[in-house]
């Protein structure tokens, strides 16, 4: 790209690592930017360095925060006794779009996998343990992806927990709201079968 | 079951191809190299959803192409379905995707869409080769006619795959992951045992109808499976209680040699004639007459769960067959609806013959019946 002035190309090239970037739409973004306001493209790249410099790991849950402890952890209306368990921070916002839940979070920060050298003690496990008795936690709700690492985490951690007291839950499998029984696939439905409840 | 249309472009050596095959037996013939066995291998992949040679997928795409793409229109007892797979180029490998009705599907939902038997030379050595062959027949007959066994089957072999890296992983085991690890895989392992378990009762009662048949009732032929563990009681949970003791009864074992020891993927079936195993006693001649009876088996018990005749596709096998086995496999398959067959030399033609297509680098003439007959 001789032909492009450096720092055109260099933005070209840094926009280009990130995932779903290709070349053209590197080139269309930079081209963009390089006819923006210097205000707008101020704005982007103090963003950009603020999540870099200002966002951590809430010390108490693992979510992702500016104040530690974060939002969840400090709201006095959350109900401390219930903790939900999810792998990932971006799971924390998939229970917080259903406004339904009012309890507090544990991010363990991946899911149980020796073949991606993931292991229990790369995981936030043991400061799960810390909070149950810390915060006096009565029940843990599991809701790690329902794939093999997510039922084998959930799995452990109720065997991990249960002898200790605290209540273990874990997600239930169900067919999609809105879907045809006859569209779900059978292990789907199978699934439901089995989490069934009487009416 | 049958194939009114195969559309392929870009797939191994076809460029564009459009198959409209008659139903009853096609005959694929031509020189070696022409492209007879792609033909097969692309109708098993709409199948199964996967090569049934032990190829890198991406040798699927024709050389220089960036996609390949195979389509059927197949007539069932319930309709027509249209199922295609697209195979693309992604960096070294290949992304596979599925359609049935033009509607994206997963893997899981496209397998067993349409039902097909293949049967190949190597087939041959289910009797003596190794072990794995043997589980491998289990997994795609069961998978095909029966969803959740293949998901149960995914399940399992993912949980090992963890189980054995946990086994593998530097430093001293968790003992409560290889607990959890363990109740998975005797969850999954279960089912899987128990699907095993009442398929080969019936699939060995069909082989032995059609093998008494061709060598008299003397010669019995039986299928054994055996399990890992052995089970006394074949209910869902006798199978559940017998796995999860084996299961902490090898753990320590387990531990020392770094690797799982017991469980499904051990399994292992034997076939014995009048009570000798074929495996160490057979003849040549035996273990190919046990073969054709469990591939014919196989084809019957396909036909019964999906309610109608699956697909027969025979790739260079007959050749490999003495006049009087050949006429014994397809004399026992009189109801079928549709088989494909591929052929170097013309051999003497199965008297169900529809057609005779002439191949030659990746493309379809249509041969006179009369002129291949009398070659
Ligand atoms: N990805 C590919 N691109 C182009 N050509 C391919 C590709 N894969 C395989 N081929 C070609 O396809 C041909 C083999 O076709 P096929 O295996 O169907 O032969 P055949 O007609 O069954 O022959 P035989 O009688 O020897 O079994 C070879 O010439 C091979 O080079
Ligand atoms: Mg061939
Ligand atoms: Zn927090």
């Amino acid at each position: 790209m001789d032909y492009l002035a450096p720092p055109l190309s260099a933005l070209i090239g840094e926009l280009e690592k990130l995932p779903t970037i290709g070349p053209k739409t590197a080139a269309r973004l930079a081209f963009y930017l390089l006819s923006a306001s210097r205000a707008d493209t101020a704005a982007l790249s103090r963003a950009i360095l603020d999540v870099k410099d200002k966002v951590r790991f809430c010390s108490r849950c693992y979510s992702l925060t500016e104040q530690d402890p974060c939002a969840l952890c400090s709201d006095p209306k959350r109900d401390a006794s219930v903790v939900c368990v999810v792998g990932e921070a971006k799971d924390v916002y998939a229970i917080e779009r259903t406004m339904s839940y009012r309890g507090r979070y544990h991010v363990l920060g991946g899911l149980i996998s020796p073949i991606e050298g993931v292991g229990v003690g790369q995981l936030k496990i043991k400061e799960l343990i810390d909070r149950i008795s810390a915060e006096g936690i009565a029940e843990i709700i599991v809701a790690t992806n329902p794939n093999a690492e997510g039922e084998s985490t959930a799995l452990y951690l109720a065997r991990l927990l249960t002898p200790s007291g605290v209540k273990v839950t874990r997600l239930a499998y169900g067919l999609p709201i809105g879907g045809d029984l006859d569209y779900a696939d059978e292990v789907t439905v199978a699934r439901a079968l089995e989490g069934r409840r009487t009416l | 079951m049958r194939v009114t249309a195969l559309e392929v472009s870009n797939f191994r050596n076809y460029a564009a191809l459009r198959f409209e095959p008659a139903s009853g037996v096609c005959v694929l013939v031509g020189q070696n190299a022409q492209g007879k066995s792609n033909l097969l291998e692309g109708l098993s992949l709409l199948s199964t959803g996967k090569s049934f040679r032990a190829a890198r997928e991406v040798d699927l795409i024709k050389t220089g192409a960036p996609v390949a793409r195979i389509a059927a229109s197949v007539q069932t007892r319930t309709g027509e379905v249209q199922a295609a797979c697209i195979i693309t180029r992604a960096g070294e490998g290949a992304r596979k995707k599925f359609l049935r009705n033009g509607r994206s599907v997963s893997y899981a939902q496209f397998l067993g869409g349409i039902a097909a038997v293949t049967f190949m030379p190597f087939d041959l050595q289910l009797i003596a080769g190794p072990p794995a062959l043997r589980r491998r027949f289990l997994n795609i007959a069961l998978s095909q006619a029966n969803r959740q066994y293949y998901h149960q089957h995914a399940t399992y072999l993912h949980v090992l795959m963890q189980k054995n890296a946990a086994l593998k992983t530097p430093g001293p085991v968790n003992g409560a992951l290889l607990q959890t690890y363990n109740e998975q895989l005797a969850d999954a392992g279960a089912h899987i045992i128990a699907a095993r378990a009442a398929y080969v009762r019936r699939l060995s009662q069909e082989a032995a109808t059609v093998h008494a048949r061709w060598v008299g009732a003397a010669e019995e032929l039986s299928i054994a499976y055996q399990p890992s563990p052995d089970i006394s009681d074949e209910t869902p949970a006798a199978i559940l209680k017998s796995l999860q003791a084996a299961l902490s009864a090898s753990s320590a074992l387990e531990v020392m040699r770094k690797t799982s020891l017991m469980g499904p993927h051990r399994d292992e079936l034997s076939f014995a004639v009048a009570g000798a195993v074929l495996a160490r006693f057979g003849s040549q001649g035996q273990q190919r007459t046990a073969v054709l009876a469990l591939k014919a088996a196989e084809y019957a018990l396909l036909a019964q769960a999906t309610g109608e005749p699956p697909l027969l596709l025979l790739d260079d096998v007959l050749s490999e067959l003495d006049a009087d086995r050949r006429r014994a496999f397809l004399g026992n398959l009189g109801h079928l609806e549709q088989a494909f067959i591929t052929s170097v030399d013309r051999p003497e033609l199965p008297s169900q013959t529809a057609r005779v297509y002439q191949i030659a680098e990746g493309r379809i003439a249509d041969a006179p019946l009369g002129a291949a007959l009398s070659a």
